[in-house]
């Protein structure tokens, strides 16, 4: 993602930018040992365990809270794209919409787990929810945190002058961090709930 | 490279929540149908998963649109989780079935 702004680094990339890349790239490996460690301890309970994550899964509630997510990101390229045209409301109105949908997702998340205590599933009742409860919140937290960022560069936008050109980089990370937040969805969907 | 215009943004859009359907479908035909096993569905899921991750990172992160630099540095910290991750599985795998 790109907006129009002074470039003054020899690599031709804002290091603020490169930084997030660089960031964005580390939490692979965050992600990656808590995606490990599920694995890890799925394969400790049997299937038949009526206390396994996977007899507790929701797949068409949670299939929508994936689609809420990707959708999310379509309004945050809109958003960029429109701020790089100079549409400040335009822009003001897909950042709402992306936070809005991030506050979706995370209201379906605090569902789901309240529908899985409710059931009898806890941090303390095996190896394997405990890391299902790891992963999927680390992955919550960050959503919210997303969330945060995206109101903030609202408010912000709020201003007299709006989004400024230092503030369009900006969004671009927010954007950057918040379309890895939906890769990394992508990888949970598929490993933790849809493969047995 | 020009960058992409808001319809083929919500074309991507529309690929992702096809593939997400196709996705969900696979996981429905493995459970519901006899014959049909979690080794000819997971395959064809993490392809599916892999195509989406891409084109998320290709499109909407505009990697495509970047100079290689930028892939080179996202993709730096995936090789090495991927790797790690892979031995440690194997290695715990491995211990688990020693006992």
């Amino acid at each position: 993602m790109s907006a129009p702004h002074d470039v003054h680094e020899s690599t031709g990339i804002e290091n603020r930018k490169l930084a997030m890349w660089a960031f964005l790239s580390s939490e692979f490996l965050l992600f990656g040992a808590f995606i490990s460690n599920y694995l890890l301890f799925k394969g400790r309970l049997p299937v038949t365990d009526a206390l396994h994550p996977v007899n507790f899964y929701d797949i068409p509630f949670t299939s929508i809270s994936s689609f809420v997510l990707l959708m999310s990101s379509l309004t945050m390229v809109l958003a960029h794209h429109a701020l790089a045209e100079g549409d400040q409301g335009s822009a003001r109105t897909w950042l709402l919409a992306t936070a809005g949908l991030g506050v979706t997702f995370l209201g379906g998340q605090f569902f789901e787990f309240s529908e899985f205590f409710d059931a009898g599933a806890g941090l303390g009742v095996a190896p394997v929810w405990s890391s299902f409860f790891l992963l999927t919140g680390f992955h919550g937290t960050h959503v919210a945190v997303g969330v945060l960022m995206l109101v903030i560069l609202f408010v912000i936008s709020l201003r007299n002058d709006g989004l400024s050109e230092a503030q369009g980089l900006n969004l671009e990370l927010v954007g950057l961090y918040w379309h890895f937040v939906d890769i990394i969805w992508i990888v949970i969907f598929t490993i933790i709930y849809l493969i047995p | 490279m020009a960058h992409p215009t808001p319809k083929q943004y919500i074309r991507v859009a529309i690929f992702l929540a096809v593939l997400t359907a196709v996705e969900v479908g696979l996981f429905y035909l493995e459970a519901g149908v006899d014959g049909v096993t979690p080794s000819m569905t997971s395959p064809a899921l993490l392809i599916l998963a892999a195509v989406k991750f891409l084109t998320v990172v290709g499109w909407f992160m505009h990697v495509k649109f970047e100079r290689p630099l930028v892939s080179r540095f996202f993709s730096i910290g995936f090789v090495i989780a991927l790797g790690v991750y892979a031995v440690v599985l194997t290695e715990m795998a491995l211990a688990f079935a020693r006992g």
